[in-house]
């Protein structure tokens, strides 16, 4: 075993991709990936299966503990990093205990983003991020019949058609600030009513003004000044890359840590990939960010190939750009509903 | 769901507390009802820094064998505990401190080893109890205290305990520990309820009982004063050497008296003198010690004179490993010592048989005019379990000496040979019966013969005499359906709970297997024995030694084919391993 | 017809008729005739006659030699353990039953060798038991191996050019040891014995018996009948028995010296 040791934060598609090809191009190397959520990897894009019973929760998981451990990567389950020390390229944990490494990929991923002025009602939503987010669905939905998303990312058309499929009347409520990094004006969401209105679900607009509680199975939401009843709101607002910990570490942030097209930020033995990356186009000579659990996979392996030497950037695909009335999309998802 | 059957450790670093936190968990645990079987690890050095381990398994039925698979660790020392982590089930929970004082190397902290299968509970456990108490002392009762929110034991049974612990040191004391511990269990209800506790079992107030934690050793001499002992002669060896202080506070209170002698061969020395006049003597000792005894051990034999010898089993061979537990001292105990001297040998299983087999060593020991080895272990004598306080069964009070005729008296003959083998015995004191007893081969006047018809004849007595106390040893005891059985798991000692649980688990799989206890070492019940072998079309025979020893003794006694399944681990067999060898005899594959 | 047979056996009928030496049993000694320990049976006898001692009440616990055959040659109740435990055994004897008087009897080799690491205790822990030590230096039942205190030149079969140990002294070992009752007696005084062993029996704590023996079979050399004859000799008349200083510095300058060393004050309870 040599000295190197390789930490990645993240236990993710992108991270889980990471370490694989780390330890492919490092074998003598440590690696290990350390993660807050304590569970085995598992198949995020899959949660709104899970949730409708189409997937058992064991199907969710793809590779199991052993995979690791013949590889001799190490996993830190459960575990959180509070703070990171590029001078001295070292991470701290939250039970205090200090790790150094060689070479950092940040794949931390995001977590839900709840907008400031929701936050009067934010413990009436639920967000679909975690496994433990989704059992709490999965157990939610055994008791309601309808369902407000307030939405606009990749998941929660995903989950819009797992509650049709399941027989849940869906409400889907499009506005401003749901489609970021999408800017919705009009015609995209026109757009996006078609399609809605197509699947069988009623597409509404408006700024929520009050979520209140009725019962265990009833919600009172006030749209716009009008008032409906449903069983359960969530909240997709999309993405905050779940950088808090990089706060007054040094690294360049905007939503997400700001890679160049080889996802190496501005220290050199450290990199980013995933949802938590904002990643530099040097055509659109702007940041664009990567959503989707293929391309967090991607991008995990572009990382550690990066960090190992190599010089592969990161493929930008044209045909992700949507330029709609002088506004440019730069983000990969739109196609896929 | 099956049944709660939780392994729970708690590890430091000698002065952290965690043998006393391991005592107020079982406690705890027990008062809720819970079955509760734990052994404790110690520093073998008296110097006093080292691990301590406190293993403790509970549950809603009783056990009588330790897994070899823990499912909580409660970590006091990340150090010590790191040891730890390869004997934790692969879901098990560790709880730790994740505030250390200042920050710890990479691998300091317990965190970097656990597996990735298990959960973390990290809660700061000696800032909590600084903040609640003034001081982290307490900080092994606040890790405590997160263990029971974490598993939904009842805080109130906790508290209940510590009281009764601490409130003797003062009101000062109590409080800052029913502090700490407060505050570790209000930190994880708050902490952690957000957190799905699905990793652990819920735990519910079962009902509550009886039940006394007791000790192997406990129960040894509490068997030996329930029947009525006198005098205890000994001298310090591990692990008997509780038994010898537990008497010396008891036996006063009663009008009778410990000795430390200067030497094991004076123990039994005294031990033979004292019931020779009639008074009932008890010594204890370990695989050494029991070496040294055996040549006045078969003076015993020859003299027919009592004696009620505790051999506490270590591993050896000779000085050994004087902490650790085995199952060796089998074939000295039958056999040690010079010449054919047959004596009785017996072997309890669990805690409540440390109490009645003790206590009816005596008994035993006077009727067949033998020296009676009680044979424990080093895993026996130091593990609790509660069990419901035991009485003495009014068979095992009685005395069992035979004394002779008023009609003899003038032409008495000590050993007068009889059908049973048992001669009437007088003792000083008694007038009219005066005799010599000697280690001499002797004619039934007692005084020293050497013709071979004589040493043929009263060879024959002894043996018969001592066979004949099969009439009173407890026979095997068996667990099985009734018809023809694939394999016969035969155990003794604390082995036979890890096989009984091994061989329940395999009948539960649909196996055809049973099991039998046995507890009467020498003489053994043979037509049982060999009537359960014929069942079985293998016996298996788990012990801990190396070459088999009871093996050794009952297997000729069938020619169904024996599997010896040996260690000399010095730890406790676990019921996995036993199950595991049951799977490979069948041919299936373990589950 | 009066045969020598016959008459030694009417001798010896009239001398059970009489029960002088009642306390006997049936066994005849195993002793060589000349033995030294005849002088001490007859002591040891006399001494419980006198005191009236019931015989089922006296026990005699022996090890192994020729000293260690002693119970059976006694009417009381005996226990011929093995080779140097006899203090041990005796001291559970009289824990169990402390109406009994315990004799606790043996050789110089069973006692100061393989047993020699019991002494002490005996000693220290003062309990009511008698110890009669047989000393006549030599190993007899095994024939004739040198013992620990036998003096240095005694040449044996195991000893051919001669012992060059230096021998133990029962008597200054015994004080050292904190007895409380120290005698030192000849077997050629049988009465002086019997008078000893009353004191000695009557004393509430342990009492030693150190007996110069000969052992005419194997010993022609050191410890015969006429090297102790004119050797031994009383205490002088100013020696007191109170004195335990005056009681070592005797034993350390004079080793024929016979009667009470030491007898303890009794310590106020």
């Amino acid at each position: 075993m040599s000295g190197e040791h390789y930490l990645i934060i993240g236990n993710g598609p992108a991270g889980r991709e990471a370490a694989i090809t780390l330890r492919e191009k490092a074998p003598q190397s440590r690696v290990t990936v350390i993660s807050k959520e304590n569970v085995r990897c598992y198949q995020p894009h899959l949660l709104p299966q899970f949730i409708a019973g189409q997937v058992s929760e064991e199907e969710l998981f793809t590779l199991p503990f052993s995979f690791f451990k013949e590889r001799d990567i190490k996993l830190r389950l459960g575990q959180c990093v509070v703070d990171v020390d590029f001078h001295k390229s070292q991470v701290t944990m939250a039970h205090k205990e200090i790790i150094p490494y060689t070479g950092l990929i940040i794949a931390v991923g995001g977590t839900p983003r709840i907008p400031e002025r929701c936050h009067r009602y934010r413990d009436r939503m639920l967000t679909l991020k975690t496994l433990t987010d989704a059992r709490m669905w999965a157990e939610k939905l055994q008791k309601v019949s309808s369902a407000l998303i307030v939405g606009g990312d990749l998941t929660s058309f995903a989950l819009t058609r797992t509650l049709l499929a399941m027989g849940k009347r869906v409400s889907f409520l499009l506005n401003e600030e749901s489609l970021w990094p999408v800017r919705c004006d009009d015609q995209v969401f026109r757009e996006a009513r078609v399609k809605l209105e197509q699947g069988g679900v009623e597409a509404l607009r408006g700024t929520i003004q009050d979520i209140v509680r009725r019962s265990e199975t009833s919600l009172e939401v006030t749209v716009d000044n009008k008032t409906f009843e449903t069983g359960i709101v969530g909240a997709f607002y999309g993405l905050r890359p779940d950088v808090g910990f990089l706060a007054g570490s040094g690294l360049t942030i905007e939503r997400g840590i700001l890679v160049d097209e080889y996802l190496k930020t501005e220290v050199d033995n450290v990199y980013a990939a995933g949802d938590c990356a904002q990643v530099y186009h040097p055509g659109l000579k702007d940041y664009w960010v990567s959503i989707g659990y293929g391309n967090a996979e991607n991008l995990g392996r572009i990382a550690a190939s990066n960090l190992m030497g190599e010089k592969t950037p990161v493929e930008t695909p044209q045909e992700s750009i949507l330029c709609a009335e002088g506004v440019r999309v730069n983000t990969s998802w739109w196609l896929e509903f | 769901m099956a049944g709660i059957d939780l392994t729970v450790e708690v590890c430091g670093m000698s002065g952290d507390g965690t043998i006393a936190a391991g005592g107020i968990l079982n406690e705890a645990m027990s008062r809720q009802g819970y079955s509760a079987l734990a052994f404790d690890s110690y520093p073998a050095e008296i110097r006093g820094f080292g691990r301590c381990v406190t293993r403790s398994r509970f549950g809603d039925r009783p056990k009588l064998a330790l897994t070899d698979r823990t499912n909580a660790l409660i970590s006091l020392d990340d150090e010590q505990s790191r040891s730890r982590i390869p004997f934790l089930a692969e879901d098990a929970v560790v709880l730790f401190d994740d505030k250390p004082p200042s920050y710890v190397e990479e691998n300091k902290s317990i965190a970097a080893h656990v597996e990735p299968t298990m959960t973390l509970y990290g809660a700061p456990f000696a800032d909590l109890a600084a903040k609640a108490a003034g001081s982290a002392r307490g900080r092994n009762l606040t890790a405590l205290g997160v263990f029971a929110a974490v598993f939904g034991a009842s805080p109130d049974v906790f508290r209940e305990v510590i009281t009764g612990k601490f409130a003797p040191k003062g009101e000062k004391v109590l409080r800052a520990n029913l502090k700490s511990f407060d505050a570790g269990y209000e930190y994880a209800l708050e902490t952690f309820s957000k957190r799905l506790l699905n990793t652990a079992p819920p735990l519910r107030r079962t009902d509550g009982s009886r039940k006394v934690l007791t000790s192997g050793n406990t129960a040894i001499a509490e068997g030996a004063l329930a029947a009525g002992v006198k005098l205890y002669f000994g001298y310090p060896i591990t692990p008997a050497t509780p038994i010898m202080e537990y008497l010396a506070k008891k036996l006063p209170e009663r009008g009778g008296r410990v000795t430390q002698m200067e030497d094991e061969i004076s123990s039994i020395g005294a031990v033979l003198g004292a019931f020779f006049a009639g008074t009932r003597a008890m010594t204890a000792t370990s695989g050494p010690g029991f070496a040294l005894m055996t040549e006045l051990i078969t003076h015993g034999v020859m003299s027919e004179t009592p004696a009620v010898i505790i051999d506490a089993q270590r591993a050896g061979p000779s000085t050994g490993l004087p902490t650790k537990t085995e199952q060796s001292d089998l074939q000295a105990a039958v056999f040690g010592g010079p010449g054919d001297s047959p004596r009785i040998v017996i072997a309890p299983t669990d805690v409540a048989e440390c109490f009645h087999y003790t206590a009816k060593a005596f008994q035993l020991a006077e009727k067949y005019q033998t020296p009676v080895i009680v044979l424990t272990d080093f895993f026996l004598d130091n593990r609790v379990e509660n069990i419901e306080p035991p009485a003495l069964e009014p068979e095992d009070a009685r005395d069992g000496n035979i004394y002779p005729d008023a009609s003899a008296k003038g032409a008495y003959r000590r050993y007068e040979l009889t059908d049973s083998g048992i001669s009437p015995r007088a003792v000083p004191g008694m007038e009219g019966f005066m005799f010599a007893a000697t280690g001499l081969e002797h004619v039934e006047r007692g005084t020293p013969d050497y013709t071979p018809a004589n040493h043929m004849a009263m060879s024959q007595k002894r043996y018969r005499k001592i066979r004949s106390a099969l009439a009173d040893l407890p026979a095997p005891e068996e667990y099985a359906e009734t018809g023809p059985l694939d394999v016969g798991v035969i155990s003794w000692g604390s082995t036979f709970g890890a096989a009984l649980e091994a061989v329940q688990d395999a009948q539960a799989r649909g196996i055809r297997v049973g099991a039998l206890k046995i507890t009467s070492i020498y003489p053994y019940h043979e037509d049982v024995i060999r009537t359960f072998m014929r069942r079985c079309r293998k016996i298996l025979i788990p012990e801990l030694n190396f070459e088999g020893q009871l093996s050794g003794l009952i297997g000729h006694l069938d020619g169904t084919e024996i599997v010896r399944l040996t260690m000399a681990t010095g730890v406790p067999m676990a019921p996995s391993v036993i199950l595991k060898k049951i799977f490979e005899i069948v041919g299936e594959k373990a589950a | 017809m009066k045969t020598p047979a016959r008459e030694l056996a009417a001798k010896v009928k009239s001398i059970h008729d009489s029960h002088i030496f009642s306390v006997r049993s049936d066994e005849l000694p195993t002793w060589c005739p000349g033995c030294g320990y005849f002088g001490i049976h007859f002591g040891i006898n006399n001494a419980i006659q006198r005191l009236e001692l019931p015989h089922h009440e006296v026990m005699i616990v022996s090890g192994i030699g020729c000293a260690g055959r002693y119970p059976f040659f006694s009417g009381t109740y005996g226990l011929h353990t093995v080779h140097g435990r006899s203090l041990p055994v005796a001291t559970g004897v009289k824990l169990a039953n402390p109406g009994l008087t315990v004799l606790a009897v043996g050789g110089d080799g069973d006692g100061l060798g393989i047993g020699g690491g019991h002494l002490p205790h005996a000693a220290r822990r003062d309990i009511n038991i008698n110890y009669i030590l047989f000393d006549n230096s030599i190993y007899g039942l095994t024939k004739g191996q040198p013992s620990p205190s036998s003096p240095i030149g005694m040449k044996t079969k195991a000893s051919p050019l001669g012992t060059i140990d230096k021998p133990l002294n029962g008597s200054l070992m015994a004080l050292s040891y904190g007895a409380t009752f120290v005698a030192r007696l000849f077997a050629g005084d049988p009465e002086s014995i019997a008078d000893a062993l009353m004191e000695g029996i009557n004393h509430p704590g342990f009492a030693f018996f150190h007996i110069y023996s000969t052992c005419v079979t194997f010993d022609k050399q050191f410890k015969t009948w006429d090297n102790l004859k004119s050797r031994t000799h009383p205490l002088p008349e100013s020696h007191d028995p109170q004195d335990y200083k005056q009681a070592i510095n005797e034993v350390l300058a004079d080793d024929y010296s016979m009667g009470v060393l030491y007898h303890a004050k009794p310590v106020a309870q």
